[in-house]
């Protein structure tokens, strides 16, 4: 598209007000982006995207969104053109001289308001990379454009107020404060012993635990049988752990929108694991808090602690033969939804697998699967952006729909908060309202075998 | 013409052709520097290399890839193959380069030349027109990408018609020059354009993986340098 073309447009999501009176936006954009090239590595990746980007339009047909919408827009080579042609004007020699020669494209107010709404149109979920036979990055150029975008303001206030609670109010994204943290793992300690008849522990501020446990905050307040099947694992593997409560949330929506943010997000969790002796995180079940905790070797090198998340650690034990199972005690149709923050890049894709084959009498898979997965299509922090529902669960989340439609499935296993928010939602604007969106752990909860007769408060709870 | 012929086949493709090579070799140096850089700056240095090669041998032998975009991915495989085989192995290109420097290499058959040829003319009008007809594409593209893949024909046209006077319907010499100086044109265009993918394709992978391994503190040291350390949220 030329740059001479673009539109103003209004944005689909909310900003906080402050933002909408940062003049000069142009100008401080620029800055920044000199700023960022310096000090980071995205400065090889634009050249070679820059002068390589062949528009073949492959990248097309991978598209989730441009499968449904069939609209130039959503093409993610257009989008990341955007981008580069700020970068090639700007900070290309051949730029500079076309410019000077000929005039040409000049970065507006227009121009950004442009790029404010299509950079959050793209999850992020880099499945276009896999089709693009250059290997350009869409999902990097779209996290390195909203990184710029907020350095003039331009941040979904959704995601912004959450990281000022992290980081500059009560602690964490859900702002639960410590006494209500205990409070809740007290209430689930009591719900093992009425359910299980099992003294199964929350460990809190334990000094020299092997695992400081940093699940998605909002769990405690959404996804209790998800917790609950984290610390019945630990408890049957006698793992030691512990939840720190200067920091208990792996939430990171820095990814989402400024590397400046992920940076200090994944110093907090570092301090407190440090603080508490921990030689390891352990990420609850969540894709991108798991993808920004891989980040603590770039910001503390190979002395940052160990990164492991919950699904890994629970494959490893039921390999080990240390997670004494009831048998496949999951009878109905069960489907596995891959968080793309973990199975994008391979990374984690078999050990879930693993543990549903192990309790699940019909495990089915969704296809693509693993590495080639379809987004959920609340990926990037677009989840959180209530505004834009219709958006997510109709033009983003359409193929999703279709995906787990044609599994047959009654219950979707999505190891992630986000895209089990993402995919409740998804099944019940799309008229699948019958199917259940859990986390892994709460099934395999259901097919501990605790050892125990006769649950304590069988008949009284 | 014969004078032009001489200094398009002499001087000219002398220079077009260190200009290719200078320019590649400058591009292969210049990204392998940039690539070692990265990784020297950057905070995490565990870049899975051997995934990143299997990833890079998909793309620059993707047979597996074709069945995504059937017609598109069968018609730039074609393109590729017959555009990189025909040149090097043709007979009469070697028995040339052998006069000017005393190598010589394995040729292909002068009917697989043809045949080569053939392809490489078709598939390149048929990237053209799915680009032109294809709704994406159409969307994306400028002249470049339209002009591209028909200069790169070019050579090839005039080099079948040089091997065939017999249905040639132009002078010959013409013919032969429009042959010559377009290959010319070629050899200075592919450094300056998208073709140098020709040898940054191998590094794209690695260069898509180093990108997100930052140095540390690239943030803090970002918030520095806009005066926004100690700013509010």
């Amino acid at each position: 598209m030329s740059a001479m073309e673009v539109k103003t447009g209004k944005y689909s999501y909310y900003v906080e007000a402050k933002s909408q009176q940062i003049a000069d936006r142009p100008r401080k954009f620029l800055e920044a982006f000199a700023a960022i090239l310096d000090r980071s590595n995205y400065g090889l990746a634009l050249e070679a995207y820059a002068r390589l980007g062949s528009k073949c339009s492959r990248c097309a047909s991978s598209c989730q969104l441009y499968m449904t919408t069939g609209d130039e827009r959503d093409i993610p080579c257009r989008r990341s053109n955007l981008l580069l042609e700020v970068y090639r004007r700007y900070f290309t020699a051949a730029g500079q001289w076309r410019a000077r020669l000929t005039g040409g494209f000049v970065l507006t107010d227009e121009y950004l308001d442009l790029m404010a709404e299509e950079y959050y149109r793209c999850t992020a979920c880099r499945r276009c990379k896999m089709l693009c036979p250059l290997g350009i990055d869409h999902g990097l150029i779209t996290h390195l454009a909203r990184w710029l975008l907020a350095e003039v303001g331009i941040i979904p206030k959704a995601l912004l107020v959450a990281v000022r609670e992290q980081l500059e109010g009560v602690g964490n994204t859900s702002a639960i404060p410590v006494p209500a943290l205990k409070d809740t793992c007290e209430f689930l300690e009591e719900e093992f012993r009425d359910i299980y008849g099992v003294d199964v522990k929350f460990p809190i501020d334990v000094e020299g635990a092997e695992y400081i446990f940093f699940p998605a905050v909002s769990d405690y307040l959404l996804e209790p049988d998800t917790l609950m099947g984290n610390a019945a694992v630990m408890h049957v593997t006698g793992g030691s752990w512990t939840i720190g409560t200067g920091n208990y949330d792996g939430i990171n929506y820095g990814l989402f929108y400024s590397d400046r943010m992920m940076e200090r997000i994944v110093y907090k969790m570092v301090a407190e694991a440090r603080r508490l002796r921990a030689q390891k995180i352990l990420v609850g079940e969540c894709g991108h808090a798991t993808r920004s905790a891989w980040f603590v070797p770039t910001f503390c090198g190979r002395e940052g602690p160990q990164v492991v998340n919950f699904m890994q650690y629970t494959a490893r034990a039921l390999r080990e033969g240390r997670i004494p199972l009831k048998g496949k005690v999951i009878e109905e149709r069960v489907t596995y939804h891959d968080p793309c923050n973990i199975a994008r890049s391979g990374r984690i894709t078999e050990e879930p697998r693993e543990i549903l084959r192990a309790i699940c009498t019909d495990f089915v898979e969704m296809f693509p699967n693993r590495t080639e997965n379809l987004c959920c299509g609340g990926g990037g922090g677009t989840v959180s952006i209530d505004e834009i529902r219709a958006f997510r669960t109709g033009l983003m989340g359409k193929k999703k729909a279709e995906q787990i439609r044609a599994t047959g499935a009654k219950i979707v296993v999505a190891p992630c908060a986000n895209c089990k928010k993402q995919l409740r939602e998804v099944c019940e604007d799309n008229g699948l309202a019958d199917v259940q969106v859990v986390g892994l752990h709460d099934l395999l909860l259901k097919a501990i075998d605790f050892g125990v007769e006769k649950p304590a408060g069988e008949n009284g709870s | 013409m014969e004078t032009l012929l001489e200094w398009a086949r002499g001087p000219i493709f002398r220079g077009a052709l260190a200009f290719l090579i200078l320019g590649l070799i400058r591009h292969a140096v210049l990204t392998c520097f940039e690539i070692a850089r990265a990784v020297h700056r950057a905070g995490d240095k565990n870049i899975p290399y051997w995934a990143l090669a299997k990833a890079t041998l998909q793309w620059l032998f993707p047979v597996r890839k074709i069945k995504d975009r059937l017609l598109y991915s069968i018609t730039t495989v074609s393109f590729h193959a017959a555009i990189l085989i025909t040149p090097i192995f043709l007979a009469g290109h070697i028995i040339l380069v052998e006069r000017s420097v005393g190598i010589r290499w394995w040729a292909i058959p002068n009917h697989l030349a043809d045949l080569l040829t053939v392809i490489a003319i078709v598939t390149a009008i048929a990237l053209v027109i799915e680009r032109a007809t294809a709704r994406d594409t159409r969307a994306l593209s400028r002249f470049g990408d339209y002009a591209i893949p028909l200069l790169v024909a070019l050579p090839f046209a005039s080099g079948f018609l040089v091997m065939h006077p017999a249905i040639n319907p132009f002078p010959y010499t013409a013919t032969l020059l429009t042959h010559v100086m377009s290959a010319n044109l070629l050899f200075i265009l592919i450094p300056l354009t998208k073709l140098s993918h020709c040898v940054l394709l191998p590094t794209t992978q690695v260069i898509s993986e180093v990108a997100w391994h930052w140095p540390p503190r690239a943030g803090s040291e970002v918030a520095v340098l806009l005066g926004k350390e100690n700013e509010r949220i």
